[in-house]
């Protein structure tokens, strides 16, 4: 894994990564969509995107989307993914053909939650609520997915 | 994907929403991480005793990127957290810190000494501050003992 030093981003972290806590958020989403509903987890998610990445989401605000590329870009490449990042001026478009937090929570786990993926769906909606941009997420299959930032119509 | 690093950021966020809905759902959850955590290392613990807690929590210093101290001895094992990674994380965080973060950890560690058979003592110190110390001791008169020196003993659900 690489150690790239992108000054923009809010959370910039180095050292080892734990991909065990992946299989912490799988366990987290069946409970919480067993006990509360999917409303609710979803809910949980539109926070960490409105909240946790509130530097994300102004920098979206303010039309600077390259910051979104830099974020997948250094987290990706952190947990060992098989992905690839187009960029254009209005729209960024990331294509993860191996998801490794997938994989290994299947690892872990053997039966990921039909939910698992919501993390992604719901956190990029919240993080383009209420900017000019939406961030679309399109599942492709087991553990790969197309994420795309563009421009309101 | 929210990041693994960001991890403690999304569990930040769950435990908000337990703890508005009451210290059940939040004790409910706990146990449920237990679980989790079991498959990680109740054979281990079981098979290895305290050599095994070490190993475990040797491997997780170096994977978790944490400032911690290990001390195994015959009959203990102490963790001295200098600076843990996770509460540093949230409360390096665009998103309110939970007051009462430092719990989850006693919360899911407790229950699985329980089921080994071990002794645990854990003193969060001041939970606005990212250190604690641990102490697991074979014998349950020594960790008696050894609550009466902490500063804030940490419980966990089904805690005698």
């Amino acid at each position: 894994m690489t150690d790239k030093n992108p000054t923009s981003l809010r959370y910039h972290d180095k050292g080892n990564v734990h991909m065990d806590f992946h299989g912490a958020t799988n366990t987290t989403i069946n409970f919480i969509i067993e006990k509360y509903g999917i409303k609710t987890m979803n809910d949980i998610f539109k926070k960490v995107g409105n909240d946790v990445y509130a530097d994300i989401k102004k920098h979206i605000q303010s039309g600077n989307i390259k910051v979104l590329a830099e974020h997948w870009q250094h987290f990706f490449d952190r947990e060992g993914a098989d992905f690839s990042i187009s960029i254009k001026e209005n729209e960024i478009i990331l294509t993860v053909k191996k998801c490794t937090a997938y994989e290994h929570v299947k690892k872990l786990v053997g039966k990921v939650s039909p939910n698992f993926c919501d993390q992604t769906i719901k956190t990029n909606e919240a993080i383009a609520e209420g900017t000019p941009y939406e961030i679309k997420t399109e599942i492709l299959g087991e553990a790969s997915c197309k994420q795309i930032i563009r421009k309101r119509l | 994907m929210i990041p693994s690093d960001h991890f403690t950021r999304f569990y930040n966020e769950v435990f908000k929403f337990l703890e508005k809905q009451g210290e059940e759902d939040l004790k409910q959850y706990w146990l449920e991480i237990s679980k989790n955590q079991e498959k990680h290392t109740l054979d281990l613990f079981r098979e290895k005793g305290l050599k095994g807690m070490y190993e475990y929590w040797d491997h997780i210093r170096i994977e978790e990127n944490c400032d911690l101290d290990l001390k195994l001895e015959d009959d203990k094992l102490e963790l001295k957290m200098n600076v843990c990674p996770s509460l540093s994380k949230v409360l390096d965080n665009d998103a309110e810190p939970m007051k009462r973060y430092c719990d989850h950890c006693a919360g899911w560690i407790g229950p699985i000494m329980d089921k080994v058979g071990y002794h645990l003592v854990y003193d969060v110190i001041d939970r606005s501050k990212p250190q604690c110390v641990v102490k697991i001791f074979k014998d349950k008169e020594k960790a008696i003992e050894e609550e009466k020196n902490v500063k804030l003993l940490m419980g966990w659900p089904g805690k005698k």
